[in-house]
C-alpha cells in the first residue's frame, strides 16, 4: 500500500456557473483502522480560494499551515488579493522544490478568479504530489477514491450549473463515490463558493 | 422358451442367433415372481403401494422395505430382487443430489429414470485390468414416481433398461389381474384419497392373505408435501374407510 | 566476445499462463427485462491487440453471459458453458433455466478452484418467473443475484454511478413517495451508454465499441426503443424470451 493511502481521505473540486465547489470526506485512518471522523481536508486561504489537501494527514497539516505562512507573507508584502491562478503557480513551485521527498499530497483548488472587468471567473485546478499543475474546465478530483470519483463525476456534471445543482451534483459525486472507497467516508464537508459568498454543509453519510 | 435352452444362456453379453439375450428375458421373468406393485398417476400427485408377503408371525413386517424415497418430489415402489434395487436407488439419489448441486433444481423424473436406466445394461461391462462392477442383470422392476414442472409422472422400468410412463401401473406375481383392474378404473380426474383406496383394492384382489396395515404400504408423492411414505396410522384409516 | 560472465550465475525464468486484457462489462435488470453490456476493446498494457472482441455472449433465448479478465481463459469458458448446455438440452429436453446456469457456471468455475479462470462473470436473462435478474461471479465462483453489476477495467467507475442511478443511493425520495425499484428499458438503456461513455473517457482500456444485449420476458414489447439505431433481434423464436443487441461506437482514443 502506498503511503498517500495511509490516512485514507478524498477530495473533488467543481466548476459551475459563476460558483465553483469543492469538497472532502471526515475520515481520518491508519490504515483499515478508522482514528477520527471529523479530518477536515480542506481549507480556506482567501475568501473566495479553498484548497483541498488529501493525502498523508502529516503533511495535509504541513503544508496547510506552510500556505498559512505563505498567503499571509502575500498580502503583507504585495498588499492585494491573492488571485487563485497567482495561488496555484505558488503551490506548484513549492511543491516541486521537495522534487525528490515531496509532500505525499494532491492538492486541489477551487476559487473565483477577479477578472479585468471586475466579474468573477471559477477557477479549479489540482496538482500532483510534486506540483504538476492541471487546469480542467470542469472537475478536479484526488485521493483514495479518485477512480470512483473519476466516473461519477463523468457521469454526474454538466456544464453552468448554477450553486444549488452543483451542491447537489458534487455531493452526490463525493458520496457515491466514498461509499464505493474503504478508505474514505465517516460524513462529508461542502463549500458552495459565490461572488459574494461560501455556504458549508456538512453532509451525514453512510457511517460503515 | 426354457425348452429351447442354449449355450446363449450363460453369456450375459452374448446374443442368440435369434437375436435374443437369455439373461435379460429371464430377469424380467423374475419380477413376476415378486410381490406385486401398484402405482397410479392423478392430477396432483403419484399414489404407490405394494404388497409386503409376511412369511412368518415372527417376522417385523416394518423391516420389509420396498418403497424408497429418492428426493423430496421423487419415490420409487419395486418387485422382484429388492436387493438389487437399492443399487439402483442409490444411483438415483446421488444422481438427483448431483443435479441438484449442479443446476440448483430439482431434477425432472423422466431424467432420474434415465439415470437408472443407464445402469440397468451395466452388467458384464469392464475396463482392462479392471474388474466387471455387476456380473449380471438387475432382478427388479421399478415403479418411479414424481414430480416436476411437468406434472405429476409415474414410470416403469425393467431390467432391459427399458422405460415407459404410465397413467397406472401394476408389476410383480399379481399384475396381470392387477393391471386390468387398473385400467377399468383409472380416469383422468381421480383424487389422491380415490387413488389411495384404488391402489388398496387393487392389491387386495389380488392378495392372498387377508389385507391389512400390517402387510402393505402405501406411499404418495404430492405437490404440496412431496414424497411421503404413509405411516400405520394413517393406512389403517384408509384401510377402514375402504 | 560476447560477455558470459552473466551465465556464471544461477538464472531464474517463469511463465505467467495470465494476461489481463482490459475493458469492462455491466448488466442491468429490469421488472421483465435485462440489459448486459461490455465494450469490445482488447488490450494488453498500453497496446489495442482488436478495437473488436465481443464479451458479451448469447446463451440461449433467455440467458446472455459477459466475461473479462484474461480474454484467452474467457473464451474457452463460454465456450464450455455453451457445451454444458447443449448437453443439458439433449439430456433433459429443455433449455437450462437461467439460476441453473448460473449454479453451474459456479461448479465449473469453482472445479478450477487452484488454477482458475481468470475472469469476472456477469449473468443476465431472465428467470423463471417472467423476472429480469443479474448474477455475478468472482474468479473461483462466488455468486450472487442482483440487480445491477459492473466488472472489468472500469468497475471502480462505473459501480458508485450505478449505485446512485439504479439503487438511488444517497437520495432521499420526495415525502410520502419512493424510488422506483425497476426503471424502464429506456432509462437503463441511457445509463448503460452513459457509463461506458464516461468509463471510456477516463479509462484507457475502455472504448472503441460497445454491444448492449438486451433480454426481453415472454409477451413484452421493446417498450418504444425499437426505432433504435443499431438494434437487431437475435432471437431463435418469437413466441418466447427474445433477444436483441445495440451496437454503438465509442471513442478510439
Amino acid at each position: 500500500m502506498s503511503i498517500m493511502d495511509h490516512n485514507g481521505g478524498s477530495v473533488i473540486a467543481m466548476a459551475g456557473k459563476d460558483c465553483v465547489a469543492i469538497a472532502s470526506d471526515l475520515r481520518l485512518g491508519a490504515g483499515a483502522q478508522t482514528i477520527a471522523m471529523n479530518f477536515e481536508k480542506v481549507f480556506p486561504v482567501t475568501d473566495r480560494l479553498y484548497m483541498g489537501l488529501p493525502g498523508l494527514a502529516t503533511d495535509v497539516i504541513t503544508l496547510r499551515e506552510k500556505f498559512r505562512y505563505l498567503t499571509n507573507m502575500f498580502h503583507i508584502k504585495e498588499s492585494r488579493p491573492l488571485q487563485p491562478s497567482t495561488f496555484a503557480h505558488l503551490l506548484s513551485s513549492t511543491l516541486y522544490e521537495r522534487r525528490f521527498g515531496p509532500y505525499f499530497c494532491e492538492p486541489v483548488l477551487a476559487g473565483l478568479e477577479l477578472t479585468p472587468s471586475g466579474t468573477y471567473q471559477p477557477y479549479i485546478a489540482g496538482t500532483d504530489l510534486i506540483g504538476c499543475l492541471n487546469f480542467a474546465k470542469d472537475f478536479i478530483v484526488a485521493g483514495t477514491a479518485s477512480d470512483k470519483l473519476f466516473g461519477v463525476a463523468e457521469g454526474l456534471w454538466e456544464p453552468d450549473l448554477g450553486p444549488e445543482d452543483l451542491f447537489e451534483t458534487i455531493s452526490q459525486t463525493l458520496l457515491n463515490s466514498v461509499d464505493r472507497d474503504a478508505y474514505s467516508g465517516w460524513g462529508a464537508i461542502v463549500h458552495v463558493i459565490t461572488a459574494d459568498k461560501v455556504v458549508t454543509r456538512t453532509l451525514k453519510g453512510r457511517m460503515d | 422358451m426354457f425348452l429351447t435352452r442354449s449355450e446363449y444362456d450363460r453369456g450375459v453379453n452374448t446374443f442368440s442367433p435369434e437375436g435374443r439375450l437369455f439373461q435379460v428375458e429371464y430377469a424380467i421373468e423374475a419380477i413376476k415372481l415378486g410381490s406385486t406393485t401398484v402405482g397410479i398417476r392423478t392430477p396432483t400427485g403419484v399414489v404407490l403401494g405394494v404388497e409386503k408377503r409376511v412369511q412368518s408371525p415372527l417376522l417385523e413386517a416394518s423391516s420389509i422395505e420396498k418403497i424408497m424415497e429418492i428426493d423430496t418430489h421423487l419415490g420409487c415402489a419395486m418387485s422382484g430382487l429388492t436387493a438389487d434395487a437399492r443399487t439402483m436407488v442409490d444411483h438415483a439419489r446421488v444422481t438427483s443430489q448431483n443435479h441438484a448441486f449442479t443446476y440448483d433444481e430439482r431434477i425432472k423424473v423422466e431424467s432420474v429414470t434415465q439415470a437408472v436406466c443407464d445402469l440397468a445394461l451395466r452388467f458384464g461391462e469392464s475396463v482392462h485390468d479392471e474388474d466387471a462392477m455387476m456380473s449380471r442383470p438387475f432382478g427388479v422392476a421399478l415403479l418411479i414416481a414424481g414430480i416436476d414442472e411437468l406434472g405429476p409422472q409415474l414410470y416403469h422400468t425393467d431390467p432391459s433398461g427399458t422405460f415407459v410412463r404410465y397413467d397406472a401401473k401394476a408389476i410383480g406375481s399379481g399384475s396381470e389381474a392387477a393391471q386390468s383392474e387398473l385400467q377399468d378404473k383409472w380416469h383422468k380426474q381421480m383424487t389422491i384419497p380415490e387413488a389411495q383406496k384404488q391402489v388398496l383394492r387393487v392389491l387386495k384382489q389380488v392378495m392372498e392373505e387377508k389385507l391389512d396395515q400390517h402387510n402393505v404400504q402405501l406411499a404418495q408423492v404430492t405437490v404440496d408435501k412431496g414424497f411421503e411414505i404413509l405411516d400405520e396410522k394413517t393406512l389403517k384409516e384408509i384401510i377402514d374407510d375402504m | 566476445m560476447p560477455d558470459m560472465s552473466v551465465l556464471a550465475g544461477p538464472q531464474q525464468h517463469q511463465f505467467n499462463p495470465y494476461a489481463e486484457n482490459g475493458g469492462t462489462i455491466l448488466a442491468i435488470a429490469g421488472a421483465d427485462f435485462t440489459v448486459v453490456a461490455g465494450d469490445t476493446r482488447q488490450s494488453e498494457g498500453y497496446s489495442i491487440q482488436t478495437r473488436y472482441a465481443p464479451k458479451v455472449f448469447r446463451l440461449t433465448d433467455r440467458a446472455v453471459l459477459a466475461v473479462n479478465g484474461f480474454a484467452a481463459d474467457g473464451n474457452m469458458f463460454v465456450k464450455k458453458v455453451k457445451q454444458r448446455l447443449e448437453w443439458y438440452r439433449h439430456a433433459h429436453a429443455k433449455d437450462m433455466p437461467l439460476r441453473a446456469i448460473a449454479r453451474l457456471i459456479q461448479t465449473m468455475l469453482y472445479a478450477q478452484r487452484f488454477f482458475p479462470y481468470y475472469v469476472y462473470n456477469i449473468l443476465g436473462g431472465i428467470e423463471e418467473d417472467g423476472s429480469g435478474a443479474v448474477y455475478s461471479f468472482d474468479p473461483v465462483g462466488s455468486y450472487e443475484r442482483e440487480a445491477c453489476r459492473a466488472a472489468g477495467a472500469a468497475q471502480s467507475l462505473v459501480q458508485p454511478f450505478l449505485d446512485n442511478q439504479i439503487y438511488f443511493k444517497n437520495q432521499t425520495a420526495a415525502p410520502g413517495q419512493s424510488h422506483p425499484t425497476h426503471l424502464p428499458l429506456s432509462d437503463v438503456l441511457s445509463i448503460v451508454i452513459d457509463s461506458f461513455t464516461s468509463a471510456t473517457e477516463r479509462h484507457i482500456e475502455v472504448g472503441d465499441g460497445l454491444e448492449i444485449y438486451i433480454v426481453l420476458a415472454k409477451g413484452r414489447s421493446l417498450q418504444g426503443v425499437e426505432g433504435l439505431r443499431g438494434l437487431r433481434e437475435m432471437s431463435s423464436r418469437e413466441d418466447g424470451e427474445r433477444v436483441f443487441v445495440l451496437q454503438r461506437e465509442l471513442k478510439k482514443d
